[in-house]
């Protein structure tokens, strides 16, 4: 069995397959060493009883302004979508509702907003007409461009997506929009606490807390990227993982699964290889990567397992360890049914006009329902004391897939709230999962408030995976966490995961990050390693063909790329 | 408001038509196979399958969620040490490999006693000479013989197309081990086993291992398999990573050789254009235009359900509506476990066997639990075969310290007393109760019982919970599975094949329809043949069959 390569990437999940799906199209000989058994990270489906599919964690296409997607042609591996009649309904306790629409009818959409308030229908409308038009650029302006230089003095009007929210405004829109939080912004436009709320919850569900500071436009960014996708691919987000796997498989790439890596192999500060652990299903454990070693997996276990303190200092180390956990740990609850759920009164109208929704949030009032979760996520409170008042997102993905589940049946995946991660829980790790069961009843108890056909004859069987859970099955979930670490500004841009490591590059030489501890963080864009690609071929390891378009906002930095051949 | 409109590119999708040479109907190992070898021969192949994952019966699923993994349907792999596309297709440098251990079978009994069958033959026999010297001492020289028919012979038979029984008879008649084995195949499984072994318990634990894929004890005509299934047991091995890894591993082939591999994708028809094959339709409309198609589905849905009646002469279809499903089905109870289970009896060994049959002492109690699942029934005593997958493959756990594991009984499509909607949860309780009997320190985390609605609802085609998509009985074994027009793949319809596990040698994860049927679509679509013949095949061929078959 070969075990020289051009690039060995470590981590088969989505950032490290869409990497290898990019270099072996480029032409190199590429090898992908997954610890588990399959592919795919967190775009993974399972099929706990017989004919009825979940998702464990990545459930909606967050992606689909991706250049991926044109540039390594993954309609060509059977990348197919099945789209969201309609994306969201907001539901309020007092049983009030409203639509998100989605990318083809928003202004629809907008109309179910005159219940709550003329002026936000008529605000949401006009909004949603200035950004849809400019909607791929303000995207791929704020995920798909590579960090810019450390050394570069950038002013604010000069970031990627500072240009494109301005163009699309039409002028320069006020700097507060770019220096506060998304719950500024909305309290400043909109009077519905219901929106403030749907805006929030989705943003954050999304990865982007309404809370952050200068995080707004990103916020309202992570928001619309799963309206641009406006849906999920078909059969669930494993598939979409196969078409990159199998785009990556067709241009020659190694794919090998049940292979955990044990160390990467440095010598005078270089990166050569990699050592497999023992139980890995290949006989040679010792593969050499000519050109690069991408590790895509967590910055955490890159550093402190992988790389280790013999090939980089206190100080360093010190800093990955101080890399946030905290929010993004779902305690995920997935329910199996014959009926799908039955609201009351005038949100069953509501539904039943407009088309079964993908998604349901509720209770969904105003920013209360925002901080109650926050306040257990980012352990402010130390233990979670909010588990039966949180507001539920409830996707529904036999609303717009039939595969999902046998023909009389339906699936609720996920259903999820946000946790502390089970290393900052204050009764111990497995506190979460001691709790399983209370938990559980009261999501379940909150789901019968919102539709009471919700009931244990309509229930055919339920699962739950918990942060701690998650940590066990997926290999560079740290925490649990599902964006692995936090989006905010201080682990943004520049800063992600810091900012000696934001270019991708490391104090390794030849070592470089493809995972979603890098910006821009979570979601499965491929982006990472878009943005990595830029890297590569600065540094002069990568030659793409015709095929490849960069970041119009890219800048490049080969004066330190000369720097990185030569050793930090 | 505003005027906008989505703009003209999107996210693009696998286009609503599309054309290969063959399109291949469901990515099962036979379908994968088939593909494999066609893609490397330079045909454009698509495999088109139903679920989200490929594999069909070569599945390992979530089913102990979160963070356990099972093999739901195939998981003792019998010939691995056979199978032409492993080495073929150099399926290793995917990472595919295969442990077998030596402890392979063991029966456990009340009384405490136990017999392990082993992949070293003397270790057999000491074990059998526990029971009865004699037992032991027939035991080495009947598999002295069983293995030569089963490697120059029956193995080899598996991946050459079916010859017509008379012609077999004929070629069989020539050599004495021929003989010998035209001589069992007209003997039972129960006179086979009761005739050379004296001891119950060891008759019990060969009958079991003999029957277990559905082989009738007391029928006549398919004796030919007793060398082959008793040799086998003791020849299992499990697949790294869960036996999906075997399909991951053929699917690579296929995409690395230009093929395209689309799940989530239910064919629900194949189109013909005068007389001819023209193509596949999707459940979503898309459509695939190829002159070449193969089904490796069960005969009613590709004949009845695919290609449709009004295509068909009378026979076949009266042939495919008189199509047997299979006897008995099975239920599995598969585990969390906190530990291996550590069965109470003599020989410590046995918690290492890869297969552990329990519940039956004796030839009569087991032959009367069959004879009741055949009718429907299951009262309240059960006992079936156990398995502890992790102990060869501790990546099908990934929490520390839980082991996983299964206990798989026969059982009946239609149950009696209220069906399997009623009854399951009764029928697990009873599977863990004598599962605890034979190992008591069985500390049980977490079930899910998979049931024959059950196996049907995740593979369709297994009909009726048919594992090996219909009955192994002499009228649908041989040339005539699925029947004669079909059994070498070609069909009566221009440019259909079949190769699946309905179509001869049969089912259970030995390639051999994938295989045969890759051959003859090369030799009907005139491309290279890449491969050859192993050996121990050529060399069968030659000597008995050099007249009759072409390959």
């Amino acid at each position: 069995m070969d075990s020289r390569y051009d690039f060995v990437i470590v981590g088969g999940g989505h950032n490290g397959m869409t990497l290898a799906a990019y270099l072996s199209k480029s032409g190199y000989s590429v090898c992908v060493l997954e610890s588990r058994l399959e592919i795919g990270g967190a775009q993974e489906n399972s099929e706990p009883k017989p004919g009825f599919r979940i998702d464990p964690h990545a459930s909606v296409l967050y992606g689909g302004a991706a250049p991926g997607f044109e540039q390594l042609e993954l309609h060509k591996y059977g990348f197919r979508m099945s789209y969201w009649g309609q994306y969201g309904l907001s539901v309020t306790s007092d049983n009030r509702a409203f639509m998100g629409g989605n990318r083809w009818n928003f202004a629809e959409a907008a109309e179910t907003l005159r219940a709550f308030s003329q002026k936000d229908a008529d605000l949401w409308g006009g909004m949603m007409g200035f950004i849809y038009p400019h909607l791929k650029e303000i995207l791929r302006s704020t995920f798909w461009t590579p960090p810019y230089p450390l050394e570069l003095d950038v002013e604010q009007e000069d970031l990627p997506w500072v240009k494109t929210w301005n163009e699309a405004a039409g002028g320069a829109l006020p700097s507060t929009f770019f220096d506060n939080s998304l719950v500024d912004v909305c309290d400043e436009m909109f009077e519905t606490g219901a929106l403030k709320a749907t805006m929030g919850l989705g943003a954050w569900y999304s990865g982007a807390a309404p809370t952050w500071d200068g995080m707004a436009a990103q916020a309202m960014g992570s928001f619309l990227l799963a309206s641009y996708g406006s849906g999920a691919p078909k059969g669930g987000m494993h598939t979409y993982a196969h078409a990159i796997a199998r785009c990556a498989i067709a241009h020659g790439a190694r794919v090998l699964v049940n292979c955990p890596v044990e160390e990467i192999i440095i010598q005078d500060g270089k990166a050569r290889g990699v050592v497999l652990a023992d139980e890995a299903s290949k006989a040679g454990k010792t593969i050499w990567a000519d050109k690069a070693v991408v590790s895509a997996v967590d910055v955490q276990q890159t550093f402190q397992r992988l790389v280790g303190p013999r090939h980089v200092d206190a100080s360093f180390l010190q800093k990955i360890k101080d890399i946030s956990l905290k929010g993004g740990s779902l305690y995920v609850l997935h329910v199996a049914c014959r009926e799908l759920p039955r609201y009351v009164g005038q949100v069953q109208d509501l539904v039943e006009s407009h088309g079964y929704p993908g998604s349901v949030l509720y209770p969904c009032d105003d920013w209360d329902s925002v901080v109650v979760q926050m306040r257990d996520a980012y352990s402010r409170n130390a233990t979670p004391t909010g588990t039966a008042s949180m507001t539920l997102p409830i996707l529904m993905p036999t609303t717009y897939d039939s595969t999902r589940a046998p023909e009389g049946y339906h699936v609720l995946s996920p259903i999820y709230i946000e946790l502390p991660p089970p290393e900052y829980h204050a009764e111990g790790p497995d506190a979460v999962n001691k709790q399983k069961d209370q938990i559980t009843r009261e999501m379940l108890e909150m789901m019968r408030t919102l539709a009471p056909n919700m009931t244990d004859d309509n229930i055919v069987d339920i699962w739950v995976n918990t942060p701690l859970d998650s940590e066990f099955r997926n290999a560079g979930l740290v925490g649990g966490n599902w964006y692995a670490t936090r989006h905010c500004e201080d682990q943004w841009w520049t800063q992600r995961p810091l900012p000696e490591l934001s270019r991708y590059r490391t104090p390794v030489d030849s070592l470089y990050l493809c995972h979603q501890t890098s910006f821009p963080g979570g979601l499965c864009l491929m982006a990472v390693p878009y943005n990595l690609m830029h890297i590569l071929i600065d540094d002069g390891l990568v030659e793409p063909g015709d095929w490849w378009y960069p970041s119009p906002w890219h800048i490049s930095d080969t004066k330190t790329s000369a720097a990185t051949t030569g050793g930090n | 408001m505003s005027e906008y409109r989505p703009p003209e590119t999107y996210i693009s999708e696998w286009p609503d038509k599309a054309t290969f040479d063959a399109a291949v109907i469901g990515a099962g190992p036979n379908g994968l196979i088939a593909a494999a070898y066609l893609a490397r021969a330079g045909l454009k192949v698509c495999v088109l399958e139903r679920r989200y994952e490929i594999g069909g019966g070569l599945a390992t699923e979530e089913i102990l969620f979160p963070s356990h993994y099972s093999n739901p349907h195939a998981i003792y792999h019998m010939m691995v040490d056979y199978m032409p596309p492993l080495k073929d297709l150099g399926l290793d440098k995917h990472g595919l490999m295969f442990v077998s251990p030596n402890a392979q079978t063991a029966g456990v009994f009340s009384d405490g006693s136990s017999l392990l069958l082993c992949r070293m033959l003397e270790d057999t026999k000491d074990s059998i000479a526990k029971f009865s010297e004699k037992d032991s001492r027939t035991f080495g020289k009947v598999m002295r013989t069983w293995r030569r028919i089963v490697e120059e012979l029956v193995a080899p038979a598996t991946y050459l197309p079916p010859v017509a029984p008379l012609d077999l008879i004929e070629a069989m008649e020539s050599s004495d081990i021929g003989k010998s084995l035209l001589d069992i195949t007209e003997r039972s499984p129960v006179e086979v086993i009761t005739d050379l072994f004296e001891d119950p318990k060891v008759q019990t634990l060969l009958l079991y291992v003999t029957c277990m894929w559905g082989l009738d004890p007391e029928e006549t005509g398919l004796g030919f398999m007793i060398p082959l299934l008793v040799d086998r047991t003791m020849n299992k091995a499990i697949c790294y990573g869960g036996s999906h890894r075997l399909a991951a591993a053929l699917a690579r082939e296929v995409v690395q050789n230009g093929g395209s591999v689309l799940d989530t994708a239910e064919v629900t028809s194949i189109r013909m254009q005068d007389g001819h094959v023209a193509g596949v339709e999707m459940e979503d409309g898309r459509t695939i235009d190829a002159g070449i198609v193969l089904s490796s589905l069960d005969p009613h849905s590709t004949f009845l359900d695919l290609v449709g009646e009004e295509h068909l002469d009378q026979n076949l279809t009266r042939s495919v509506q008189g199509w047997e499903w299979e006897k008995w089905s099975f239920a599995t109870t598969h585990a969390v476990l906190s530990g291996r289970p550590e069965y109470a009896v003599d020989d410590a060994w046995v918690n290492e066997a890869f297969m552990t049959v329990l519940g039956f002492d004796d030839p009569e109690s087991l032959l009367s639990y069959w004879a009741g699942v055949r009718s429907g029934h299951i009262g309240d005593h059960v006992g079936g075969h156990a398995t502890c997958e992790t102990i060869y493959d501790p990546t099908l756990s990934k929490v520390p310290g839980h082991e996983v594991a299964f206990l798989q009984i026969h059982a009946p499509y239609d149950l009696d007393g209220g069906g399997w909607e009623t009854r399951t949860a009764e029928i697990e309780g009873l599977i863990l109760d004598q599962w605890r009997r034979a190992a008591p320190n069985l500390d049980v985390l977490q079930t899910h019982t998979e049931t024959p609605v059950d196996i049907e609802r995740r593979l369709p085609n297994m009909r009726r919970g048919s594992i090996k998509h219909g009955d192994y009985n002499p009228l649908q074994m041989g040339t005539f599975r699925p029947n004669e027009d079909c059994s070498a793949s070609r069909t009566p319809v221009e440019g259909l094949y079949v190769c699946g596990a309905s179509t001869y040698p049969g089912g259970l994860i030995i390639g051999g329809p994938g295989y045969i049927a890759a051959n003859v679509v090369a030799e009907d679509a005139g491309v290279d043949k890449w491969w050859t013949l192993p050996d121990y095949i050529a060399k069968y061929r030659d000597r008995y069959l050099g007249e009759v078959v072409e390959i």
